[in-house]
């Protein structure tokens, strides 16, 4: 073997697991998805129908499609900022007590949460906002307020999900954020504020441009994980409900998948949130990209 | 010293082969390890059901795989059946009897061998075994079975002047007075009572309620019957605690939690209960399900069974050899501790005095949980349960309600 063989084929060496991963666990289930979304099959029965887009018009007319969509819809709008400008806030508050031994206690007890498996948030959620005898409900009262039932009132149960979502899943952001504001030079910040710039203006005019790549990458990934994190609290907390009040498009999918064994339709609502993500990601990569300040 | 000759001792070689041959056991046809895909861990007692079959060493080996709920556990059985690899049995909920026969090919166990699955099916009592018949095939035993019945927190009960002699058959008409009576003692004044009643929502207290009131969710004859007067009473009988503010509707778990910490007075849930609530905290006595008045009762149940997934002859039939143990006296005695209602033959003792009311429905009679029919069978009971939260949200009212019900499910049932 030759010497220049050899460097061509080793990058293919070294990428040539991931790639093959990424086909295999990736283009290869969205394939099959795509697939399955225009026929009806079991998975066992020699007898598979084409249904063309059956599948999907039957979904469009499902109204508990319709209302996971809008509850998908609204979990983005309420977590998506929340998971983003909430965990800057505490990592700019922990880097401000950066060194001290505080530090270290602030970032572990705010990242804690985010160890613990989303059943077991679930479950101790459950117990605090149980509507008979929680321990919300029994401050409440304690002060004099009459008792709420959290996510079991239809008006109620997707900000609870949404505030469990939150508490579980907001300390990786927090930790990407201290990082990036660690790797911003103090030199900077230092000149900036001999040249009388006040916190804010330190903020906005240094810090917040040299982690923009950051804000870029936490920005993209977040609306990932808001869709899909969502799943097991949904699931632990409100099993979608009230009456599918707090179910998404995921959790929809789940149910018709491996609840009710429709593959077809379960595909189906694959496909069109693939859809909707590739559309929000190039949406960021479009307005968000231009506006990312690498140094 | 004794010397040894080659040839002596190649003769005696020969003859220790020769004995060890002709004396070892021939292996058995019914030599097989089978693989149970199951709900219960290993600290349940149906490991303990396994561990005594297997002690009797009968050449079937039997190994309990833990597979989560009866969803995850029919989702690996599908994957497992599509790749050629099923397991040998499953526990199977009765709500999945269409899917586990239709689209799993749960086998019949008569098919199996038939002389075989007649003498097990001879352990159970006869009324029982067309809740496991689906399309004609016997796909299990009815080993599982449980009923709804009423738990009271005795102390609660008597803090609020009540009398602790429980009729034997309640009705609505006593227990939504007697949670009102408990309210108005209790309510604010009490260091743990918050609420008065709990009926579970979930699809088998409702059904209850329908059929208690001489209706029906799915008719005799498999058709949709939610439109009717009955199903209208019961449903409003149903609701009529949760719009009178004594109910407040929560999950099961979160039911129970508030049951046994004493916020809870009244509780109307799985007869299974009254081997895994903590009643040393509860202080409960049981009743039986609250009927309607001047209606004959006819209460549901709802359970799961053992089905046999293997296309392997072999497999198979060490599935019934098991399944024989599980159906002997002694297999139902160890099974007994779930809290199961003892649905055989053999006389099991009840394990506490708080199955007393559930053995009295089983012997009034039980119905089954609906198993929603059709393709897309296995979304009934959401739906079902998505419209009677609507009901008791008074998001619509009942009659509007159990139109939407009956309009959503005969969309997805049509095929049926």
């Amino acid at each position: 073997m030759t010497r220049s063989f050899v460097a061509k084929l080793a990058p293919w060496l070294f990428v040539g697991p991931a790639v093959l991963s990424v086909v295999v666990f990736l283009y290869g289930p969205i394939l099959a998805s795509a697939g399955l979304s225009v026929v009806d099959w079991n998975l066992l029965s020699p007898q598979v129908d084409f249904v063309g887009l059956n599948n999907y018009r039957s979904l469009l007319a499902n109204t508990d499609f319709q209302l996971s969509a809008w509850n998908t819809f609204l979990y983005c709008v309420i977590l998506v900022p929340a998971q983003i400008v909430l965990p800057l806030l505490f990592a700019v508050m922990i880097h401000a007590v950066r060194g001290s031994r505080m530090e270290r206690v602030y970032r572990g007890s705010l990242f804690l949460p985010t160890i613990l498996a989303y059943s077991v948030a679930g479950v101790a959620w459950s117990r605090l906002l149980n509507p008979i005898n929680g321990l919300f409900n029994e401050v409440l009262v304690f002060f004099g307020f009459g008792p709420s039932r959290w996510h079991t009132d239809p008006d109620l149960a997707l900000l609870c999900v949404c505030l469990v979502t939150f508490w579980k899943s907001f300390g990786l952001n927090m930790l990407l954020w201290i990082a990036a504001l660690a790797n911003v030079p103090d030199t900077l910040r230092e000149a900036a504020r001999l040249d009388g710039a006040g916190p804010w203006r330190r903020f906005f005019s240094i810090e917040l441009p040299l982690i923009s790549p950051t804000a870029f990458f936490i920005s993209v990934t977040t609306v990932f994980s808001v869709l899909d994190d969502i799943v097991g609290v949904v699931d632990v907390l409100t099993g979608g409900g009230p009456a599918g009040r707090s179910s998404n498009l995921l959790y929809f999918l789940w149910q018709q998948g491996l609840q009710f064994f429709q593959f077809g339709p379960a595909s189906a609502v694959a496909m069109v949130s693939i859809a909707i993500v590739l559309a929000i990601t190039c949406a960021q990569f479009w307005f968000g990209e231009k506006r990312v300040h690498y140094q | 010293m004794v010397e040894i000759s080659r040839r002596g001792l190649l003769a005696g070689s020969a003859a220790v082969a020769a004995a060890t041959v002709v004396g070892a056991r021939p292996a058995l046809s019914s030599d097989a390890t089978i693989e149970i895909s199951s709900i219960w861990g290993p600290d349940k007692p149906f490991q303990k059901v396994v561990d005594a079959f297997n002690a009797l060493k009968t050449g079937v080996t039997v190994t309990n795989r833990f597979d989560g709920d009866y969803e995850t556990a029919t989702a690996k059985a599908l994957a497992g059946i599509a790749a050629g690899k099923p397991p040998a049995m499953m526990t199977t909920g009765w709500k999945f009897g269409y899917y586990a026969r239709r689209t799993l090919g749960a086998r019949d166990l008569n098919e199996i061998d038939s002389e075989k699955a007649a003498s097990i099916i001879a352990n159970f009592v006869p009324s029982l075994m067309p809740l496991v018949t689906i399309d004609g095939a016997v796909i299990g035993l009815p080993w599982a079975m449980s009923t709804p019945i009423t738990f009271i927190n005795s102390a609660l009960w008597q803090e609020a002047g009540l009398d602790a002699n429980l009729p034997d058959y309640p009705d609505t008409d006593w227990l939504y007075e007697a949670a009102r009576k408990l309210d108005a003692a209790l309510k604010g004044k009490h260091a743990t009572y918050r609420s008065a009643l709990a009926l579970s929502n979930n699809e088998w207290t409702s059904q209850s309620f329908i059929q208690n009131a001489g209706g029906y969710i799915i008719d005799p004859d498999g058709k949709l019957a939610l439109n009717s007067a009955e199903a209208v009473r019961g449903m409003e009988l149903f609701c009529q605690p949760a719009h009178e503010g004594l109910w407040t509707p929560v999950s099961g778990k979160e039911q129970d939690a508030a049951f046994e910490s004493g916020a809870l007075a009244i509780c109307t849930t799985s007869s299974t209960r009254a081997a895994s609530f903590p009643f040393g905290a509860a202080k409960a006595i049981t009743a039986r399900f609250p009927g309607i008045p001047g209606q004959a009762r006819k209460m549901n149940s709802g359970g799961n069974f053992l089905a046999v997934y293997a296309r392997n002859d072999e497999q198979a039939k060490a599935s019934l050899a098991f399944l024989e143990f599980c159906a002997s006296a002694e297999g139902q005695k160890i099974w007994s501790e779930v809290g199961y209602l003892n649905t055989s033959v053999h006389d099991i003792p009840l394990i506490n005095d708080f199955m007393k009311p559930a053995a009295g429905q089983l012997q009034d009679g039980l119905t089954a949980e609906t198993i929603w029919p059709g393709k897309r069978g296995l979304e009934g009971q959401t739906i079902w349960r998505k419209w009677v939260s609507r009901m008791l949200m008074k998001e619509v009212d009942v009659q509007a309600g159990l139109k939407g019900a009956h309009d959503e499910l005969a969309a997805v049932l049509q095929d049926a």
